[in-house]
């Protein structure tokens, strides 16, 4: 910032210009040293440790995935990041919950087994049905969400819809710390998918536990992004969808249903979000009132690092941060405490070095 | 035709509406809460722990149907017909409340506790929201709705009638008339020292009125007071320069930090006095400003706001983990700071907190206004309202700000200081998420640029609930819904500022817009 800068505005960027390598440098060479400590000089860990760390990595990663698409979903329609979306999830995550209680209590007994409940003599519909409940509860908040909080500032400057947002946020944290009390609840699963069961496998004579949680979870994400991408790329919705990211007012002209649309928007999140929603009940077991926060945030930040508005993007920026997170502790070999920090530092660093995300569209600059 | 069917539905909405609130009230048990509020403006106290008498509970729904009526009469036709309209709305309803009050009497009937899913559905509390009268509850409802909804339609019908509007016209230009008399009558020096001697009035009673309160009351009033600095703090880097900053609290806890490390005894027994730290604790939090701003000032505003706010999740966790606990105190946090000496002699008692922090408000409202009003602050505006277009008239986007970042963490620093004295304690969760939001709330809340505005939102978010002690547990809920609902209608705040806005729609998509925002 000398005198000179004042006469050519142009180079006001030289500041960033300085820092931003300086920056980049002193983080890679942190990642570089504590690399080095781990895997040359202590190497304490086989690969047995890798491959269950990636296995899990990649089962959060699936999860985040599905959040994240519905940021990048909203985003990409309204240009507004929808800070309650991770709220979404922790409803979905309380109705899954409520159904697989319910399962667990009506009794169905039989001649070979009098105490048999409803959730082990069907489990298949009794998980069936708790994914249905949990999306459309998220879908139906989602949806009255949208027509509350964010429809009647549709147009206002940009920060009043986040504010509006973060409100809501912290609605439906409240309300559902008050309906359910703060207290940490665990999933019931029926035992055909009981938690920590799997297959093992054996890497170096020593076992690496794939739970069928996991592989349920994958699968079953998997399957829901690639109808997501069938009905976003060929469907008439998908494509009025679109139409209304790409510009409101000539959509409107061609006969679509913006504010229709919109709304449809919010539906597809929010079906999405409470999916991740049961699968993070069944894989991870606990509820409770903030579930969906660092989820959130997370999800969040997978969207930006695949290029936020981008659906491609946030599929693999949520399972590249699903294995960074998983991997990074015991990689850089720092305390578990801090794998939300490293969350957030990639958070942080994509937006100094590429605010445009690996595969995205640049709308993290100052104009759009 | 289309029309009735329109008002039909429109009817049905309403009523669903003001039934769903209900149940909501009694499904985070808010009923018990609200009679025992109810029995406070009758000056019956309630016990700790106990529940107020179940005719405060009458009221409160007899208030509450009475203005479900008032706020649903019908827009045209006669008034026979808009009466009717808000009645109907009423009736709806009270049976959607009766038929809640169904499912209530069979689990009820049959003692079904629930509570370990659903809270507040204890028997006690189910029972108290029908009245404790059983079968009758229903009853009870079900003719609040129609009595007073049905009152409260016809009152405002009634006011809104001619002969009504006439009478209140002419009460208006009485009281008009007598305060220009009053005016007229007035020695013609107040007008012109007026804001001197106000001035005056308030000096004094800022020094005298804390001698004489309560230090219940000074413990409010010292909360209030920091929390109205940090406002008038975010609102440079919110209101005046136009970035949002969701981790305002990593600057308090720089601030706090630093007074805690160098004026207690157990991590590192520095003791450097509060005095010379509360400078450090300033500077730290510039520091922290400039490490995050000079990278990051190019992002656009809600980016911005996402990357601050990780900011201080990575400050609170770095705080709470063990990496840091030789250096911070780690979870535990730090304890025993000692406070501020003056001349000699300890000051540290609430009474000189709460001289130390008006002092510093003042100073505050000061610099703010000195900044508003300079060749900085207009940049700063112009930068809020058209970042290229002040680019273009030769404004220093970055650096501005920068500066607003910096001025503001400084703020941050100084509040974090001072209430880490103040507590003799300061943690990691003293430093959450929660506090950011809070400030930001009361900013907004308040009104945006308007120094009244923030003070007012600090007491209203602050300190009430600190009085109203039964609300604390709801008190999160209403943020939420006070954030959204001021959105929607008074995005200016309270007590909006003076300093004309010149705000802008953005972009072609703007004209697809809510109708209800158009008419305004």
């Amino acid at each position: 910032m000398t005198t000179e800068e004042k006469s050519s505005p142009i180079k006001q960027r030289d500041l960033g210009k300085i820092i931003r390598p300086i920056f980049g440098a002193l983080v890679a060479a942190f990642v570089l040293w504590r690399l080095y400590i781990v895997f040359i000089i202590e190497a304490k860990y086989g690969p047995q440790v890798w491959v269950s760390l990636l296995i899990s990595g990649l089962i959060i990663g699936a999860v985040y995935s599905l959040i994240a698409i519905g940021y990048t979903l909203v985003y990409g329609i309204l240009l507004m990041i929808n800070f309650a979306h991770g709220e979404l999830m922790m409803v979905g995550t309380f109705a899954g919950y409520f159904i697989l209680e319910a399962a667990q209590a009506i009794k169905t007994p039989t001649a070979a087994n009098p105490d048999l409940v409803f959730a082990n003599a069907y489990p298949v519909l009794t998980i069936f049905l708790a994914f249905m409940v949990g999306m459309v509860v998220a879908a139906a908040v989602g949806y009255f969400l949208e027509k509350i909080a964010y429809r009647p500032l549709r147009g206002a400057p940009r920060l009043i819809p986040l504010i509006s947002a973060i409100g809501a946020s912290y609605v439906l944290q409240n309300i559902s710390l008050l309906l359910f009390s703060p207290q940490l609840r665990n999933y019931d699963n029926p035992d055909a998918l009981s938690r920590g069961d799997g297959w093992k496998l054996i890497i170096n004579e020593l076992p690496v536990n794939i739970p069928y949680t996991g592989v349920f979870t994958l699968v079953l994400s998997v399957v829901l992004m690639l109808v997501l991408l069938y009905i976003v790329k060929n469907t008439r919705l998908g494509k009025s969808m679109r139409a209304v990211a790409m510009d409101k007012n000539t959509a409107a002209l061609m006969g679509i249903n913006v504010n229709q649309t919109i709304s449809n928007t919010f539906i597809i999140s929010g079906l999405l979000a409470g999916a991740a929603g049961v699968m993070w009940g069944l894989h991870n077991a606990q509820v409770y009132n903030t579930v969906g926060f660092i989820p959130g945030i997370k999800a969040f930040t997978a969207a930006v690092f695949g290029g936020i508005g981008n659906i491609g993007g946030a599929m693999i920026g949520g399972m590249v941060i699903g294995m960074i997170e998983s991997i990074g502790p015991t990689a850089l070999g720092i305390s578990y405490q801090l794998k939300d920090v490293i969350a957030f530092a990639i958070l942080i660093s994509v937006l100094i070095f590429k605010p445009s995300g690996i595969l995205g569209e640049v709308l993290a600059e100052e104009k759009v | 035709m289309k029309n009735r069917q329109n008002q039909n539905r429109d009817m049905l909405q309403k009523g669903v509406v003001f039934a769903i609130i209900i149940i909501f009230i009694m499904a985070i048990g808010f009923h018990e809460i609200a009679a025992s509020l109810t029995s406070r403006i009758f000056n019956v106290d309630v016990r700790r722990g106990s529940i107020a008498e179940v005719r405060f509970m009458m009221v409160f729904f007899g208030l509450y149907a009475f203005l479900t009526g008032w706020s649903n009469s019908g827009e045209e036709g006669s008034p026979a017909k808009k009466i009717l309209h808000g009645l109907i709305v009423s009736v709806i309803a009270g049976l959607i409340v009766v038929l809640f009050d169904l499912i209530l009497l069979f689990l009820t009937r049959n003692e079904i506790d629930i509570r370990a899913y659903l809270t507040a559905f204890s028997i006690e509390s189910m029972n108290y929201f029908l009245f404790n009268k059983n079968q009758f509850g229903l009853l009870y409802h079900f003719g609040f709705f129609t009595v007073f909804g049905f009152a409260g339609c016809a009152l405002k019908v009634l006011l809104n009638s001619a002969s009504a509007q006439n009478i209140k016209e002419r009460i208006s230009n009485f009281f008009k008339n007598t305060l220009n008399k009053i005016n007229g009558a007035m020695p013609p020096f107040l007008p012109k020292y007026g804001k001197y001697i106000l001035l005056l009035l308030v000096i004094a009673a800022a020094i005298i009125l804390p001698r004489t309160w309560g230090s219940y009351i000074n413990f409010v009033v010292g909360l209030v007071g920091l929390y109205v600095i940090a406002g008038i703090g975010l609102n440079i880097i919110v209101g005046l320069s136009g970035q949002l900053v969701l981790g305002y609290a990593a600057f308090f806890a720089m601030g706090a930090y630093s007074v805690a490390l160098l004026n207690a005894p157990e991590p590192h027994n520095i003791m450097l006095g509060f005095w010379p730290s509360i400078i450090i604790a300033i500077f730290m939090a510039i520091l922290a400003g400039l490490l995050l701003g000079i990278p990051l000032m190019g992002l656009r505003g809600d980016y911005l706001a996402i990357v601050t706010l990780g900011f201080g999740e990575i400050i609170r966790i770095l705080l709470k983990s063990d990496l840091l606990v030789d250096l911070t105190g780690g979870p535990r946090g730090i304890n025993d700071i000692h406070g501020p000496t003056l001349f000699g002699r300890p000051f540290s008692s609430d009474i000189d907190f709460v001289y130390i922090i008006f002092a510093c408000i003042a100073l505050t409202i000061f610099v703010y206004n000195r900044l508003q009003n300079s060749r900085t602050g207009r940049a700063w505006l112009s930068i809020k309202e058209d970042a290229i277009a002040a680019q273009a008239t030769g404004v220093n986007l970055r650096r501005y700000k920068l500066l607003a970042l910096c001025i503001g963490a400084a703020f941050a620093g100084l509040v974090g200081g001072i209430s880490a004295a103040r507590n003799q304690f300061t943690g990691p969760n003293d430093h959450s998420l929660l506090v950011s939001m809070n400030v930001l709330s009361l900013v907004i809340v308040g009104g945006v640029n308007s120094i009244p505005g923030i003070i007012l939102g600090a007491f209203a978010l602050k300190g009430l609930p600190e009085i109203l002690r039964e609300v604390q547990t709801y008190r999160q809920l209403a943020f939420g819904i006070l954030l959204i609902v001021m959105m929607i209608m008074r995005p200016k705040g309270l007590w909006p500022a003076s300093r004309p806005e010149y705000e802008q729609y953005e972009d072609s998509n703007a004209s697809v817009k809510n109708p209800r925002r158009e008419k305004k």
